[in-house]
């Protein structure tokens, strides 16, 4: 009989086992190649490392749309919206407060007089992106598909036109300027390392099970007594955290926060990214920014022009050639590998699996 | 405990496919649900599992009134049902299409884990554990989906034609199969079933739907002899 078979195994000990080490190496062969980018681009040039700690904050972001977008197969457009609720809120609760007076006259009084830590600046954008998802989320998470695309633009729009016009608290069309700059390769580095971790811990989760289950059928999902409506909303929250986190971090990395800069064209350049690298695993969300963001570098030097060796010529490539290659490589995967480069799969010793 | 449907009623549009059905399923009793296509068999099964909320009549589980329960619900209380196309979890393993549903009744992640490779050694499924789901026979797919049924720790199971696309062979097994489970486990087990050998051998009452009405109900020998199924049923040749 296997129905009243008491629950015996401990759940402490469960990583400790032979099968649960082996399920912790995909989490491991990631951090470790995040250190090992963190470690050599420390060693380069300051023009080098900024482009590296560009790239760990794609990798925030792109993690973050992961954690909902893969493990729930409904599409999201908004994330992007997140990562300014974040940028926001860290800006008005760390920038100092004679910056403020310049830029936002209108604040109320008690935020105009108000500067807090870095760390609880950064903590407050997360939690308040998570918030807002939790909000925003109770409606449209029994959407999927078509449905679920439309509405999640629609709540991208609604961001941009309010932080757009809200002029007294966000500068409105202006941009608000004089953010700490306080990011650098090995802030950005770690925090790229903790949210892969978050992730990673979430899709061993049993919440995160029952909303791959739901990926796949949502119907049997529901007859195996699955929530559908609640994992898909954990998981939307956790990724709006983890894109707020990446939001605070590309304020404090430029300095200089444009409602544009949360817009269409990131979203549809970190959306490139999970597609292309494999939405399905977390492998797939490292390896895309890893991918395009090494590519798009390569393309922006090629479209400056780069000094051939030996002869005495230069190889230029016209303008807008980075935007075309990117879009070629979205409609080349989606036509032949929809997967994505990892197909799915997590990475293990013997490769992906 | 029963599960019992009163005077349900579900129309699509104009049309009637279930009507004024009233049927009882006791805990421990095996039940075939037959009737010829769009008789409102498999409507009739979407409404006991709350996959569909009927116009009129309503269902209890164990004397609760389910009024409102989401699907979700019904198959947390106990009402598990499987579906004619199995709906597996394909991007998933065969051992997780079964956690899935052991993590909804409340199991541990670890235990879970064990307790799915029990039940697939039960179903003769163990070596198909870490398979892909997408990649099993057409046999074996309909027993992982029986497997993730009875991972919900059915009192209610309700089997959407267990055995179509099955050879007779296969058909007789899975008959072996269901009548095991409701020994070792004493759910009632509701089956919709076309294959009249398989039904008459396991059910012990039968429930005959006709363009969404109860046309007959009794044990297989009763409703075998029943003038109106004979008609209604089997056709001008019986």
């Amino acid at each position: 009989m296997i129905r009243h078979e008491a629950d015996t195994s401990a759940r402490s000990d469960r990583w400790l086992t032979p099968d649960g080490l082996a399920r912790l190496v995909p989490l491991f062969i990631l951090v470790v190649v995040v250190a090992a980018v963190m470690l050599a681009a420390s060693q380069l040039g300051i023009v080098q490392q900024r482009r590296v700690t560009f790239g760990f904050i794609s990798l925030i972001t792109v993690v973050g749309l992961y954690v909902f977008m893969g493990n729930s197969g409904v599409l999201n457009f908004s994330f992007v919206g997140f990562m300014a609720i974040g940028a926001y809120v860290s800006a008005l609760l760390t920038m100092r407060p004679q910056v403020k007076a310049t830029f936002l006259r209108d604040l109320p009084d008690w935020l105009a007089a108000a500067q807090f830590d870095p760390v609880v600046g950064a903590l407050a954008g997360g939690f308040a992106a998570a918030l807002v998802a939790l909000v925003v989320g109770l409606p449209i998470m029994r959407l999927s598909g078509i449905g679920a695309g439309i509405a999640t633009l629609s709540v991208l729009i609604i961001f941009y036109i309010v932080l757009g016009n809200w002029t007294g608290v966000t500068g409105g069309q202006r941009s608000l300027m004089g953010l700490p700059t306080y990011v650098t390769i090995w802030n950005a580095g770690l925090a790229a390392i903790g949210a892969i971790v978050l992730a990673f811990v979430y899709q061993e989760s049993r919440s995160c099970l029952a909303l791959r289950a739901s990926r796949e059928d949502e119907v049997a999902a529901r007859a195996a007594g699955v929530r559908v409506v609640r994992e898909r909303l954990t998981a939307f929250v956790l990724g709006a955290f983890i894109c707020g986190m990446a939001g605070v971090f590309y304020g404090h990395f430029l300095g200089t926060l444009r409602v544009e800069n949360f817009y269409l064209d990131p979203t549809f350049l970190y959306i490139t990214m999970l597609v292309v690298g494999g939405m399905r695993s977390l492998t797939g969300a490292v390896l895309g920014v890893i991918v395009i963001s090494t590519l798009t570098e390569l393309l922006r030097l090629l479209e400056i022009g780069v000094r051939l060796p030996g002869i005495d010529a230069a190889l230029k490539a016209p303008a807008g050639l980075g935007d075309v290659v990117l879009a070629a490589m979205m409609l080349g995967i989606i036509l032949f590998r929809p997967q994505g480069i990892t197909g799915g799969r997590e990475i293990t010793l013997r490769g992906l699996r | 405990m029963e599960l019992e449907a009163s005077g349900v009623t579900v129309r699509f549009g104009g049309i009637r496919a279930v009507e004024d059905v009233s049927l009882r399923l006791a805990e421990g009793e095996i039940v075939g649900l037959i009737g010829p296509n769009g008789a409102g068999k498999t409507t009739l099964v979407n409404v006991l599992s709350g996959f569909q909320r009927p116009r009129t009549g309503q269902i209890r589980v164990g004397g609760e009134n389910a009024r409102g329960w989401s699907a979700h619900a019904f198959a947390r209380r106990g009402v598990v049902r499987t579906f004619q196309a199995v709906r597996l979890f394909s991007g998933l393993t065969v051992a997780e299409n079964v956690e899935t549903a052991l993590l909804s009744t409340g199991v541990g992640r670890a235990a879970a884990r064990t307790r799915a490779r029990d039940i697939l050694g039960y179903l003769h499924l163990a070596e198909r554990a870490d398979m892909g789901a997408s990649a099993l026979s057409y046999g074996d797919e309909r027993r992982v989906g029986i497997a993730r049924a009875l991972a919900m720790e059915p009192k209610f199971l309700l089997l959407d034609e267990p055995a179509a696309g099955l050879n007779i062979g296969e058909a007789e097994e899975l008959g072996k199969t269901i009548a095991g489970i409701r020994d070792d486990f004493g759910c009632g087990t509701l089956v919709i079933e076309h294959n009249m050998a398989l039904v008459t051998n396991l059910c012990e009452r039968l429930h005959v739907l006709a363009t969404g009405r109860t046309l007959a109900e009794g044990t297989p020998a009763e409703v075998m002899s029943n003038p109106a199924f004979k008609d209604a049923y089997l056709g001008a040749a019986a």
